[in-house]
């Protein structure tokens, strides 16, 4: 990088630059049933440069990619592109983020182990899960991340971070006869836990079989629907979306601060964006374009009350001190217990084919692979169905639970209840 | 734009490497790539004239009889010998895992030396020139009407260079591909967003339909404002070309990846030989089949491109593999080994996939609809090749009542339900054709490789939601 900061310094042509290197080292290992089928390792850096020109009152800026292949001549050439490009480009002026050196590690014990001694370790937690009788877990796909981001920019950032992660892609399948059905999960982790990786999967390996069992309901449903992490997780993101500085400079939005989302009787939404979230692999201390992060509330009891995003768009909008890209969402917890989940009939939603949340269209719903149906009296797993309902019904009533855990970048209520979800 | 000449400049550093890990490998093949795209943009605030995605690296590919290995690099440059023995080190396994490598019988090398080269028309157009009509094309929609919130406007050329060596076989290809169009976010009391996107192989044929239909763009647009959500039910439907590419994509594209055949994660390894759809059905995929978004001219593996049919008078009569898939299955690679880049693995994936034309006419099949719904624009969809569900999202629906076109929209329409009734509901394809090379697909939730789908009209029975 220090080669590339001395081209772009000496380039007259220019009114700032933001260098963003990001170096990979992964150990990969593909299962195909109990068999180890391909083994990958790679280290490589992707390097992206925008250059920023002010001219005539505006801003124009331009990225580029650097390759390791190229020479000092090709990256001047790269440059000096970039600048015409950015000629041709009149956006509204804004700052980049200023100073600030930095050097962090997000928190972790991936790195006290070799790859290749994580990855048996891993394949013994998740294989230590396949003891169901009819149960195999036909797929494993293990990937260890050691990935160092490096943000340098013209006005004196330069911060770096490493994050140490795990991604892994299990396939639990239940086989009686010549039936055979599945589920997809993955599972992703900053700090190794044995026993917690061998107990999600045994989960998974338990909820497959009973997707075998599963049939369809026999009639057309209005019952009480409970989602978990990972849908609550996406709604979460529409919801955030929708209150991004970028959504709103581009008139994406659909709802401003003030506007109440939830005037029924309900849980009220609490979403707070953040930068860290203990466990989340997407936790950072600075954003792409190396602003410190603020963490931000943008619904409080169910009004929108903030906004978020990056220092451009912030400042577009006259944000005074921009909250950066935070990638965390942290929803506050709720009130709701298992007891009164089932006190009515309900049906639990172990897995879909893709929630579908679209705001613009009042829109909740999608293809259920596996959930459970209480219909008062006995618990059965139904599959072959799906649900639809709308959405802003939905957040007027919806429960959430008491109890909380990390999915993803996702930090709260394991549970959400909607009322009434039609399910055909 | 010619060849990369960076990838060109590397040929006997590739040979060299080769040699080097032929030493500890009975098979070892490398593949560089040299991406390049550009991304033109512009809104009612803002523009841009960048480079798009792109990827310049290699990955080392090896195999003695047991597991494939793996190594992927940004440069290979240097003392061959020393790099050679990195690989052979990175690649190595815990001990305990060493006993549970698959077995599997020899990569075939068999010798070719071919360059293939696709011309574009790329270099004609500065970036002024692009940049330029994007922001015209924009003021122009902000211009037809107030309520036009904001008018986005894409142009988005990319090429590809790509060069494979193992000991026996030296292939490069050269070729590009181009996307472009529009989306209006509008509001009437209701927002509603409406776009037009489409791929060509040249900038000539993106930039011709670039500023056309704009007035059906926003008249969409307007009557998206007025959809309803939809009464979910079961209806007759008819798809539009995009939707048909969908259902071929999430029924049978990954139904039938091979990769899954081996993992035992695909009912139709079980189903070849059998009918799975109507009779009238016909389905194709391949790199060769059309000239699309996906059209290369051998896949990541180093196989050349194939046109497969995957559904013959609706019977199921072929997958799609890459070459460790084939390899571990006894069978010939079909040439869909795809990776998402040099850093990622290969798997077997779709390329262009399609429906076959049929014999009727659209208006024929609308006539015939009692009561149903035409689907029209790929949102998103969600394969379950295991289980053979379907999940199909259309951008929106139009009501069909006593064989005609309402002005009655729906919108979002999500279409599910079991793959085999879907496709054995198909009664009518229509004479029209139409691809669309405008999109990407992941493999489960990762792996992102461009593809196109499409078809013909098709009229079948499913449920909406």
């Amino acid at each position: 990088m220090k080669n590339l900061n001395k081209l772009l310094d000496e380039y007259e042509g220019m009114s700032g630059y933001r260098i963003v290197e990001k170096h990979v080292l992964s150990y990969e290992l593909f299962f195909v049933h109990r068999s180890l089928e391909t083994v990958r390792d790679t280290d490589t850096t992707a390097t992206d440069v925008t250059v920023y020109v002010d001219h005539d009152g505006v801003m124009g800026d331009s990225t580029f990619h650097v390759y390791r292949s190229m020479t000092e001549d090709d990256i001047k050439n790269k440059i000096k592109t970039a600048a015409s490009r950015a000629l041709l480009v009149s956006n509204q002026p804004y700052e980049l983020p200023d100073g600030g050196k930095l050097e962090e590690k997000l928190p972790t014990d991936l790195d006290k182990y070799e790859p290749k001694t994580l990855g048996r370790m891993i394949a013994d937690a998740v294989y230590d899960a396949d003891n169901v009788p009819g149960g195999s877990i036909n797929a494993l796909e293990i990937f260890i991340y050691r990935e160092e981001k490096h943000v340098v920019n013209s006005r004196g950032v330069d911060k770096k971070q490493t994050v140490n992660r795990v991604m892994i892609e299990a396939i639990p399948t239940f086989t009686d006869r010549d039936e055979s059905v599945e589920l997809y999960e993955d599972h992703r982790f900053t700090k190794f836990d044995r026993e917690k990786i061998t107990a999600e999967i045994s989960e998974k390996m338990k909820e497959v079989s009973d997707r075998y069992r599963a049939e369809k309901p026999g009639k057309e449903l209005n019952v009480n629907v409970v989602l978990r992490p990972h849908e609550i997780a996406s709604l979460c993101g529409e919801l955030s979306y929708d209150c991004n500085y970028q959504a709103i400079y581009m008139h994406a939005n659909l709802h401003k601060d003030g506007d109440d989302l939830q005037p029924g009787d309900c849980d009220k939404i609490n979403l707070t964006m953040k930068g860290v979230i203990e466990g989340s692999e997407n936790s950072a201390y600075f954003d792409g374009d190396g602003a410190k992060l603020t963490d931000t509330v943008i619904i409080k009891d169910g009004v929108v009350c903030g906004s978020h995003g990056s220092y451009r768009f912030g400042q577009y909008l006259g944000v005074k001190e921009p909250s950066g890209a935070l990638g965390c969402i942290e929803l506050g917890a709720g009130t709701l217990t298992d007891e009164e989940i089932g006190k009515e009939p309900y049906i639990d939603v172990v897995s879909m084919s893709g929630i579908q949340v679209d705001l613009y269209n009042d829109y909740i719903g999608g293809e259920i692979r596996l959930a459970y149906y209480y219909d008062g009296e006995k618990t059965t797993p139904v599959t072959g169905v799906s649900m639809s309902a709308k959405l802003s019904d939905v957040l007027s009533s919806l429960r959430l639970s008491k109890k909380t855990d990390v999915c993803r970048n996702y930090k709260g209520p394991v549970k959400l209840l909607m009322k009434g979800v039609s399910v055909l | 734009m010619p060849f990369s000449t960076y990838l060109d400049s590397m040929r006997d550093d590739c040979k060299e490497l080769v040699a080097q890990l032929s030493k500890s490998f009975e098979y070892v093949s490398i593949l560089g790539t040299d991406v390049h795209a550009e991304a033109y943009r512009a809104d009612r605030k803002m523009s841009s004239a960048q480079d798009g995605e792109g990827e310049c690296g290699f990955v080392i590919k090896m195999h003695n009889g047991d597991s494939f290995y793996e190594y992927s690099c940004d440069d290979i440059k240097g003392d061959k010998k020393a790099l050679a023995e990195k690989i052979v080190n990175s690649t190595k396994t815990d001990p305990e895992l060493y006993e549970r490598r698959v077995k599997t019988a020899p990569v075939s090398d068999t010798p070719m030396k071919k360059d293939f080269v696709r011309e574009t028309d790329f270099d004609k157009y500065s970036d002024e020139y692009l940049l330029s009509l994007c922001k015209n094309v924009s003021k122009k929609l902000l211009e037809k009407d107030e309520k036009v919130l904001n008018a986005m406007v894409v142009i988005q050329p990319y090429t590809v260079s790509k060069l494979f060596i193992t000991k026996n076989r030296e292939l490069s290809q050269h070729y590009g591909w181009a996307n472009g169009g529009k989306m209006v976010i509008y509001n009437d009391g209701k927002m509603a967003q409406a776009r037009d996107f489409d791929g060509a192989g040249s900038l000539a044929e993106i930039i011709a339909k670039l500023d056309k239909n704009l007035d059906k763009l926003i008249d969409l647009a307007k009557h998206l404002t007025k959809a309803q959500p939809i009464k979910p039910g079961v209806y007759d439907v008819i798809t539009d070309s995009s939707i048909t590419g969908l259902i071929a994509h999430e029924a049978f594209g990954h139904g039938v990846e091979m990769d899954q055949f081996v993992k035992d994660r695909a009912m139709a390894k079980h189903c070849v030989g059998q009918y799975v759809a109507s009779p009238i059905t016909n389905m194709h995929d391949g790199a060769a089949a059309t000239v699309s978004v996906a059209s290369y001219f051998f896949d990541d593996d180093g196989v050349l491109a194939h046109d497969t049919q995957i559904i013959k008078d609706g019977i199921l009569v072929a997958g799609l593999s890459d070459l460790a898939s084939a390899t571990q299955l006894g069978t010939e690679p079909t040439g869909n080994g795809r990776r998402d880049n040099y850093r990622r693995k290969a798997y077997s994936r779709m390329t262009n996939t399609f429906f076959s034309k049929g014999t009727d006419k659209l208006e024929d099949m609308i006539a015939s609809v009692k009561h149903g719904y035409m689907l029209f624009e790929t949102n998103n969809g969600m394969e379950d090749p295991k289980n053979w569900q379907i999940q199909c999202t259309a951008e929106y629906g139009i009501e069909i009542v006593d064989g005609k076109l309402t002005e009655n929209y729906v919108s979002p329409v999500v279409m599910s339900g079991s793959v085999p009734e879907l496709l054995k509901s198909i009664s009518m394809i229509s004479d029209e054709f139409e691809v669309h090379g405008s999109g990407y697909c992941g493999k489960g939730y990762k792996e992102w490789v461009r593809v196109s789908d499409g078809g013909p009209n098709l009229k079948a029975r499913c449920k909406l939601g």
